[in-house]
């Protein structure tokens, strides 16, 4: 059993929420903002939810992205940022790399196919670990936390994929780390020295 | 009693510290878990089908006599019908499916299919399977058209059948569904999706049958859209979750894998060549029950980008149906060939339009295909009113301007019943399923 049509439901309503802009609002509204997201993700048009609807053209997005949405959801209802920016990049640099290594290869470019590791994932989960001893380390516990919370996923089978890389990254976590790190390059360009980036969101 | 800021900060530190150090056992734990429940597959040989004790066979009267026919799978003209497929029951009878709509891509395209009684040796009236809605409905997910039924009958007498969907986009952003039946094709499961690509899950799509492996284990021939296009073997267990899958080609031109079992261990892949020039059939090869193909490299007959299909007669000889056209699907072939793709020689032109060129006259274009039709069907079909439903039917897909038609032999699949007798079924100019049975005593006798 997975819970897997709950996914496009929440997406849409944490999509919507992160992208209304809430400025200015006090958090009662900001948190009725957020309920008004969730009951709008299950209005039905033709027959399917607006959820729905979004998990036709997104499919069932990986655990990470689900929880950073969260996360990031969280920050926008309390009005108060939640990790520093340390946290945040590792983040962006963790999954960047992950959506490197999948995306390029899987669709083609080369002869490889990572997507195939995650069906029977041990060396994967052998890689994961070593990463995320590192992470535990350095202290990268926002990125450790969606690691290990999308492999005790996959562990516990909630998604309908039997490929562990779905638990990990999706196109659109992928899109949003490297779009972050685009954006960082540009800074530094511009800036021309090492400033210390600012936070990712 | 008050509290000092620094005995704050410790009172806050120490649970922090605690769970950081916490978290270095859970993490080795959870990992430790995965590694346990994640098993490394070995695939089982593959199941060569065994068509009767072939002992039994040569002392059957009906096997050494060559054997030919040809009648029409679908029933209606109304709608576009393409890309069929064909299974054997295990009542001894036949189940073809195809989709069928207003227009290839179309909302209203439906997978419909019929049964071969081989009580009465006709095939019934033709019968909705599964529609869009159905599959929206129960996917919970916006479904813009259906594709690429495919049939096959599982050593455990489950019948699957594998269909594309697309949610956005064309053929490219196709995902493939899969439902069952263990009547027989009575009554069938809910419609599941196959999660085969981490890009959203689109862009994989199905076409030719699946081959078994000894353990019931399913090896379905699939093929990427997206970007690049290629080959892919999906390796499913006997209940229809993935296992694993591997790379049959790469590139940017193989599609439409058709896989041949040639012993338990070894396979070979013939693959449509979509490359903008016209080409050659692509093979590649398998020793390894499917994990590793050889480079990918053309074959003798022509083939202009169109579906071949090909099954094992034993004994390494190997039959193919394809176009062998440079360019059009004007003409439809069978084709014997040995396992190392050298020796090729031509059993039949199966289907055939009148002249050697793609395109006729709208006039020679009716009366061929009336004429080609009476040839087929059956005598009390055969009313003015039905052959004149027959040519609009067709001349709205084949005929361009009201002038130059063509005709379309195209989308063949073969196999072989446990009887022995070869089933072909194919697209017959867009407007009908034509399903041809010959035996090996045919086949012998062409050469």
């Amino acid at each position: 059993m997975t819970v897997g049509f709950l996914f496009g439901h929440l997406t849409f309503a944490l999509l919507v929420f992160l992208l209304i802009p809430g400025v200015g609002l006090a958090w009662q509204l900001r948190a009725l903002l957020l309920v008004a997201a969730l009951g709008l993700a299950f209005v039905v048009v033709d027959g399917l939810s607006l959820g729905d609807y979004t998990r036709s053209y997104t499919d069932d997005l990986a655990v990470t992205t689900l929880l950073w949405l969260v996360w990031r959801s969280g920050e926008k209802l309390s009005g108060r940022t939640l990790a520093c920016s340390k946290q945040d990049w590792g983040v962006v640099w963790v999954f960047a790399i992950l959506a490197l290594v999948l995306y390029p290869a899987t669709l083609g470019l080369t002869v490889l196919d990572p997507y195939r590791l995650g069906f029977s994932p041990a060396p994967m989960l052998a890689v994961l670990w070593l990463l995320c001893l590192w992470l535990w380390w350095r202290k990268y516990l926002l990125a450790l936390g969606l690691i290990c919370i999308a492999t005790g996923a996959w562990l516990l089978d909630v998604k309908a994929s039997d490929n562990y890389w779905d638990y990990l990254v999706d196109p659109l976590l992928g899109l949003y780390c490297w779009g972050a790190l685009l954006r960082l390059a540009w800074q530094f360009r511009r800036r021309g020295d090492r400033a210390v980036p600012q936070s990712a969101g | 009693m008050t509290t000092t800021p620094s005995t704050l900060q410790e009172g806050r530190l120490l649970p922090s510290v605690l769970l950081y150090r916490l978290c270095l056992p859970l993490l080795c734990l959870l990992f430790a878990c995965g590694l346990w429940f994640s098993s490394t597959p070995r695939l089982a040989p593959f199941a060569i089908d065994h068509p009767r004790d072939p002992a039994a066979l040569a002392n059957d009267a009906e096997m050494l006599e060559p054997l030919f026919a040809s009648d029409f799978a679908s029933s209606t003209f109304q709608r576009h019908v393409h890309s069929s497929s064909i299974a054997a029951l295990p009542d001894g009878g036949l189940i073809s499916v195809w989709f069928a709509g207003s227009r290839e891509g179309a909302a209203d395209v439906d997978i419909r299919g019929a049964r071969f009684d081989p009580a009465s040796g006709d095939w019934g009236e033709e019968f909705k399977l599964i529609s869009r809605a159905t599959t929206e409905r129960v996917l919970q997910r916006d479904i813009r058209k259906l594709g690429n039924p495919v049939i096959a009958l599982a050593p455990d007498n489950r019948l699957w059948l594998f269909y594309v969907s697309v949610s956005l986009g064309g053929w490219a952003g196709s995902a493939i569904n899969t439902i069952h039946s263990d009547d027989g094709g009575a009554t069938w499961s809910q419609p599941r999706r196959l999660i085969t690509s981490p890009f959203l899950n689109i862009s994989t799509l199905v076409r030719n049958p699946p081959v078994f492996h000894a353990d019931g284990s399913i090896g379905l021939p699939i093929y990427h859209e997206f970007l690049g296009k290629f080959a892919e073997y999906l390796y499913l267990c006997p209940e229809g979750r993935i296992i694993d899958k591997f790379r049959i080609s790469r590139g940017s031109h193989s599609l439409q894998p058709t896989v041949v079992p040639l012993s338990e261990d070894s396979a070979l892949a013939l693959l449509r060549n979509s490359g903008v020039e016209h080409g050659k059939v692509l093979a590649s090869f398998t020793s390894d029950r499917g994990q590793t193909w050889t480079d990918h490299v053309p074959v003798q007959p022509w083939n202009p980008n169109s579906a071949v299909a090909a099954i094992s007669e034993g004994d390494g000889d190997i039959l193919v149906v394809l176009n062998d056209l440079e360019d059009g699907r004007f003409r439809l072939t069978l084709y014997h060939t040995d396992a190392s793709l050298k020796d090729w020689r031509k059993v039949s032109v199966l289907d055939e339009g009148p002249l050697p060129q793609e395109w006729v006259t709208e006039e020679l274009f009716r009366r061929e295909l009336q004429d080609s039709y009476t040839a087929v069907a059956e005598a009390e079909e055969e009313t003015p009113a039905k052959l004149q439903a027959l040519v609009q039917s067709a001349e709205k897909r084949g005929c361009r301007g009201g002038q130059r038609c063509t005709f379309k032999f195209e989308y063949p699949t073969l196999i072989r019943a446990p009887n022995g007798f070869f089933h072909l079924v194919y697209s017959w100019n867009n407007t009908l399923i034509k399903h041809v049975v010959f035996n090996s005593a045919w086949v012998e006798q062409q050469r």
